[in-house]
């Protein structure tokens, strides 16, 4: 067991090597890149035996991560934004194969207009795919989580693929002390990989991901797939408890801070969760009863344990990294309908769409959302959902756009305190 | 043990190892040629299939294969493949399979994904020197969703999307795979079984990636009634439109050389869908495909 | 509401027919719904299509469970359940069809069984490819309520890509179908909504299986043996093992559905239970040792029954 300061990128190319990667197929993108430099590195110098591939595109990696693992054996790859929407046909076929690997996604914005900082809309996209979805707020956590995703993956009551997502920058390229376990622990707690169902033999011929014809054995495959992701529910629990035996951290399926006692809890998942944390305390020492709720497992959403947090509560603030265009956030829309109609659901909640494409939210933002939650709790009103966007942010677009459109600039009318400066 | 068994006409096997009660239509040139070709790799395949007319081969419970067989999406059967290898190598090099489950991974690709979107998966296969074997059954259209026009469409045909007739010219996928320098590029057609399994037994010894481009007499979307199919090969081979021919250690071969080619027209005109080349007034058109593969042939060095 | 199914084999044009009734009832002034249902078969496999027509706007939609008339183009359909021919019949149903081969059982059949008389229509030489618009003329006639100029309306409206030549003898083909059911005008009845009064679904608490067998994978070698594709054919070949020169390397070889096996004495084997009649063995035989039948099952010679 070493402490070492490793950026997320490294943290999951240790989960990799610590979980027995045998195959990994690859693709380049930002900020996804330096896994895979970590792996080939240790790879070239004889530090870890493995094989990794560069394919032609990630929809292809897709199917080459999805073909080895259904073939038997244990891989690992990842990728970022525009890789994990270009593979997404093959994201909604892999888990049809009940195929079991690992995924790293390092969250970032989708074009257009194209960036390469992070925000939460690439993985949402892959929401219902049948890959199940951890999400990580710390270095760390990238790398317990990819440990305890083989387990989970590879369980006979479950058989699915699994993202494991880390923010681009804040996590990707961030350094922070990172606890490096133990291999040979890493090795008992992940096992070997069962091939109990071992296909594409000549004793074991196998036709695998055939046609249906009719929408009954259809709807019996689709939702077995779904089966077998509730499943993780229970076998995360499981895999968490012996996790925490071995190494003494606990993975959690959603995490609590202060919300115990609390009136008011902002909700939102991710690195930017980290930066709720300090509100909380800060507001707090100021005596709001406030307190945040991390869901880390997004698919299956942990619904019982959701709700079982979020009962009683006053005022839920629900923190979006990402865009529904046309909705609003997702995360809102998946806890509301966690809670609808259920009794000691909370009255009030708030719906806030920040941090897209990297922007930061900074302290008095959080602060802000709790007193536009606290008053919509006393008003019994709640207002319409909140983009994080200031004056301040507007004139710098006004300033882009003065030098982007030059003479086919349209005078804009002047909102109150908006002007050039 | 590399030396080849098929040199002559009856030395093909006599038993079918792909089962009967497919999907296809009556009188397939695609699965004409897949069953000729199964009959010689046998079970120890697995067939990763790319969409496309075949796609349906395997039909929930039921499929015609001994071995096996994985269904993937339209752009991507070679970096099927190229995981299925990979591991199946893997597991060998650990001692998880034993030896004697070596496995062929063949993919099986219609001309559309062929010369469209899957052309990226599979050049950058042969780009890795990916161990498998590629077969695309070039039916000369999206023949699964009714015989639009591809990239893979001769001049002049008629399909449901050139209802006039095809104005561009089929890609020429043979000098793009071999331009990938693989171990082997080959063209067949069922008409001539004799040719097709000398080559499959040859490729099947071989190592890297072993390209197939298999024409494919399609009824439906040619417009000929199935009896037929086996004529319109064989008349695509002696009209010189469809060479036999193959690439190997940098050298193309042609494997057939037509004594006296048959005209073009005889081709033409055996099928409904290039009935817009007979229209009054397109008289130079077929001259003008006639030009192209006299053209083609005088480049051809004499067998 | 008036529902009507016509089924046949893929090429038959029992989608052509449906449109063309669809259209005239349009014509008419009805509204109108049609469409046709394939498989994952090709030509010479089961299809069916269906037309609903009403005074009224139509909210049923998918498939007809339960048909007013139903409009059959091949009798050798009879013998494939899948096609489900008689499915949902009741005792109103009527039932347009060529005649039953010889020594089929009586049909398990509720309604009225009209026959096509296929002799007269030979006779008049009517083309194969212009029955789709017979078997829509004597669907409409059997309905009742569309008249002669709508129906020829129809087959130019739906058929006009195809040229004034096939136009004109669509039309005729129309009404020879159309009079040789004059003496059933209107047979068809109109039928109500169906009630939702049935038995209540019995859902269940949907079971979790394992992966082995809850993922879409065939784990069993060549199972489409089962799939008996022999119900394709209409015609078939035989072999004059007197004649045949035992050269399986051509018919056996170019089978393309791996139809023709090779027995012991290398001398080539039909298997009817498979084979699509795509006819190409007996254009490829040397000696012209394979002649064409026409269809006649026999289910002690190893036919499909």
């Amino acid at each position: 067991m070493r402490r070492r300061l490793l950026t997320g990128n490294q943290a999951a190319a240790w989960g990799a090597r610590l979980s027995g990667m045998e195959y990994a197929p690859f693709f380049p993108i930002t900020p996804q890149t330096e896994i895979m430099e970590t792996l080939a590195g240790w790879i070239d110098r004889g530090e870890l035996t493995g094989r990794l591939v560069t394919l032609d595109s990630e929809h292809s990696m897709v199917t080459a991560a999805g073909a080895a693992a259904a073939t038997g054996v244990r891989v690992f790859t990842a990728t970022s934004s525009q890789g994990l929407l270009h593979a997404m046909e093959m994201i909604y076929t892999v888990p049809g194969w009940r195929a079991p690997f690992v995924m790293v996604n390092v969250s970032r914005g989708i074009a257009s207009p194209i960036t390469l900082e992070p925000d939460h809309n690439d993985i949402m996209a892959a929401r219902d795919s049948g890959f199940l979805q951890i999400h990580c707020a710390t270095c760390q956590e990238v790398l317990d989580a990819i440990l305890l995703a083989y387990r989970i993956a590879e369980h006979p009551r479950v058989r699915l693929p699994v993202l494991v997502n880390m923010d681009g920058f804040y996590l990707s390229f961030t350094r922070e002390p990172v606890i490096i376990p133990d291999a040979a622990l890493a090795t008992r707690f992940v096992g070997a990989f069962t091939d109990d169902d071992t296909q594409f033999t000549p004793r074991t011929p196998t036709s695998l991901g055939v046609a249906v014809l009719g929408g009954t054995p259809y709807s019996y495959f689709r939702y077995q797939a779904h089966q077998a992701s509730l499943n993780a529910l229970e076998i995360f629990e499981e895999s968490a408890e012996e996790f925490h035996t071995l190494f003494n951290r606990r993975p959690l399926l959603i995490e609590e801070f202060y919300s115990e006692d609390a009136d008011i809890v902002f909700v939102m998942i991710g690195s930017f969760a980290t930066k709720a944390k300090n509100a909380v305390m800060e507001l707090r020492a100021e005596g709001w009863k406030i307190g945040l709720v991390r869901p880390c497992l997004l698919r299956p959403l942990p619904i019982h344990a959701i709700f079982k947090a979020l009962t009683g509560k006053k005022g839920v603030a629900v923190i979006d990294q990402n865009l529904a265009a046309g909705r609003g956030g997702v995360l809102h829309g998946e806890i509301t309908g966690a809670l609808y109609g259920r009794p000691g659901a909370p009255p009030t909640i708030t719906s806030f769409i920040g941090g897209l494409g990297g922007r930061d939210i900074s302290g008095a933002e959080f602060r802000e959302m709790a007193v536009v939650t606290h008053h919509a709790m006393e008003r019994g009103e709640t207002p319409p959902p909140r983009l994080l966007f200031t004056q301040a942010e507007l004139a710098s677009v006004r300033k882009m756009q003065a030098t982007a459109l030059g003479s086919h600039a349209l005078p804009t009318k002047t909102q109150k305190g908006e002007g050039h400066e | 043990m590399n030396k080849p068994t098929i040199k002559k006409i009856t030395d093909l096997s006599p038993h079918r190892l792909i089962a009967p009660g497919t999907p296809t239509c009556a009188g397939c040139g695609a699965l004409a040629g897949v069953h000729q070709i199964y009959d010689i790799l046998g079970e120890k395949s697995i067939f990763v299939n790319g969409a496309g007319c075949m796609t349906l081969l395997a039909t929930y419970p039921f499929t015609p294969f001994k071995g096996s067989w994985l269904y993937t999406a339209m752009a991507c059967a070679s970096a099927g493949a190229q995981g299925v290898r990979d591991a199946l190598d893997i597991l060998m090099e650990k001692k998880r399979r034993q030896s004697d489950e070596a496995m062929q991974v063949v993919v099986l690709t219609g001309d559309g994904s062929a010369s469209g979107m899957g052309l990226s998966a599979t050049s950058a296969a042969m780009d890795r020197q990916l161990d498998f074997i590629c077969i695309c059954y070039d039916n000369e259209g999206y023949g699964n969703t009714g015989h639009q026009y591809s990239r893979s469409t001769p001049y002049g045909a008629k399909t449901a999307t050139s209802t006039k007739g095809f104005h561009g010219v089929k890609k020429d996928l043979f000098a793009i795979w071999a331009a990938h320098k693989p171990t082997y590029v080959a063209t067949v057609t069922a008409a001539f079984p004799l040719d097709l399994a000398k080559k499959i037994e040859k490729a099947s010894k071989m190592k890297g990636p072993r390209m197939f481009i298999m024409l494919a007499p399609c009824p439906p979307g040619w417009h000929f009634d199935p009896p037929h199919a086996v004529n319109m090969g064989k008349l695509a081979v002696n009209t010189g439109i469809w060479p036999l021919k193959e690439y190997i250690d940098g050298k193309v071969v042609h494997t057939l050389i037509p004594k006296k080619r048959v005209p073009v027209e005889a081709y033409l005109k055996s099928q409904g869908r290039f009935a817009p080349l007979f229209l009054p007034g397109n008289e130079g058109q077929i001259q003008a495909i006639q030009a192209h593969i006299d053209d083609y042939w005088a480049l051809v060095p004499p067998s | 509401m008036y529902r009507i199914r016509f089924h046949g084999r893929g090429g038959q044009g029992m989608k052509t027919a449906s449109r063309i009734l669809g259209t005239a009832c349009f014509i008419e002034g009805y509204e109108v719904q049609d469409a046709p249902r394939y498989g994952a078969e090709r030509r010479g496999a089961p299809m069916f299509a269906y037309v609903r027509v009403s005074h009224t706007t139509i909210y049923e939609r998918g498939v007809v469970p339960v048909p007013d008339l139903v409009v059959v183009a091949d009798a050798s359909l009879m013998a494939i359940p899948a096609a489900g021919l008689l499915t949902g019949c009741t005792p109103q149903t009527i039932l347009i069809m060529p005649p039953l081969y010889a020594e089929t059982p009586p049909l398990p059949f509720p309604g009225v069984h009209l026959t096509m008389d296929m002799d007269k229509i030979r006779e008049t030489q009517i083309s194969p490819s212009h029955l789709s618009s017979l078997w829509a003329g004597a669907a409409a006639r059997l309905c009742g309520i569309v008249t002669e100029t709508s129906l020829l309306q129809a087959v130019e409206e739906e058929l006009v890509l195809l040229g004034e030549e096939a136009v004109a003898k669509n039309r005729q083909s129309a009404l020879f179908g159309w009079r040789l059911m004059e003496a059933h005008t209107g047979c068809v009845t109109e039928k109500r909504e169906p009630s939702s009064k049935a038995p209540p679904p019995e859902w269940i608490e949907f079971p979790w299986d394992p992966v082995s067998m809850s993922a879409p994978a065939i784990r069993s070698p060549e199972t489409s043996r089962g799939v008996i594709t022999g119900l394709w054919r209409s015609v078939r070949p035989v072999i004059d093992d007197a004649r045949c020169g035992k050269c399986w390397w051509n018919c056996s070889v170019h089978c393309p559905d791996s139809a023709i096996t090779v027995n012991k004495e290398g001398a080539p084997v039909i298997d009817y239970a498979h084979c699509k009649g795509c006819l190409i063995c007996v254009e490829e035989c040397p000696r012209r040792a394979i002649t064409v039948r026409p269809e006649e099952r026999d289910p002690e010679k190893g036919d499909p029954p």
